[in-house]
């Protein structure tokens, strides 16, 4: 085969890897999602469980499993249910990291390592962010500083949006530099 | 707006796109895709403050930066940032 040949068909194969690790991607944040949604609080213990044990060591506060309900702490009366399991958090990194690393996959076997290293990468960046955003709340909870415009509930999902944005936005700077590749846009040259 | 404010900010947000465009395809594109808009009049103001306090996360934190930078510039040098980048006469 002829060098422009060989190269044109090296391409349509990378091509072509990059897009069933995108499609394997969707199909993977498609079962979190669905998973998600039929799941009871016992069947998310594989992110409620550390989550309530790194929140432990943040506040000091003791969580103890309710069924049905979610990591429950008596003595904070603070309960974390399903809705702070932080799955939408995983689907979120999961795939932005998959988007910022595509352009690394040559091969299946690399494609297959990048599912990977995303998916444990945003899973532990999860129960970081997570555990942050619950620690704050907490605070919050003990010692409200809403302003009269604002509810409680108001203050919260602020909060929520805030620490889970701000947890992509330092993710993405992180895996950034890990990877070698600094950013210069909308710097000069 | 100066250029140069200007030029940072759409840096920043450049910069930050793609955590943002995560952030809202889970948080608004899905709920959308899955009809949330129409059985959850709830939603639409969920989704406004969703979509609003992103933005302004990454104007206060790039003002906060621009601030910090400056302020650490001024003490390093005891003088301003255009001050310690003009060349010194003597040296030419």
């Amino acid at each position: 085969m002829c060098e422009p040949a060989a190269r044109a068909a090296a391409v349509g194969e990378s091509v072509k890897t990059k897009l069933l690790v995108v499609a394997a991607a969707a199909v993977i944040a498609w079962g979190l999602k669905r998973h998600y949604a039929d799941a009871r609080p016992e069947d998310l213990w594989w992110i409620l469980s550390p989550t309530a044990r790194v929140v432990s060591v943040m506040t000091g506060a003791t969580f103890t499993l309710e069924p049905g309900e979610g990591y429950l702490s008596r003595d904070r009366l603070f309960l974390i249910e399903k809705a702070c399991a932080g799955v939408n958090f995983i689907i979120a990194a999961f795939g932005m990291l998959v988007v910022l690393l595509l352009q690394r996959v040559g091969s299946a076997v690399s494609g297959l390592r990048l599912l990977g290293v995303s998916l444990l990468a945003s899973y532990a960046a999860a129960v970081v962010v997570n555990s942050v955003r619950i620690g704050v709340a907490m605070r919050l909870a003990d010692h409200p500083i809403a302003p009269s415009m604002f509810t409680a509930s108001d203050v919260h999902r602020i909060e929520g949006i805030v620490v889970y944005f701000g947890g992509l936005v330092l993710l993405h700077e992180i895996v950034r530099r890990l990877d070698g590749r600094g950013y210069t846009a909308g710097r000069r040259p | 707006m100066s250029y140069a404010v200007w030029t940072g900010v759409t840096g920043v947000f450049r910069r930050t796109a793609l955590p943002l465009a995560s952030y809202y395809v889970v948080t608004l594109a899905l709920p959308l895709i899955n009809g949330a808009a129409r059985s959850d009049s709830a939603f639409v103001k969920h989704a406004l403050v969703v979509l609003v306090v992103p933005l302004a996360v990454i104007v206060i934190a790039y003002a906060i930066g621009q601030i910090v930078r400056a302020t650490l510039t001024n003490q390093d040098t005891g003088r301003s940032p255009v001050t310690k980048s003009r060349p010194l006469r003597r040296s030419l």
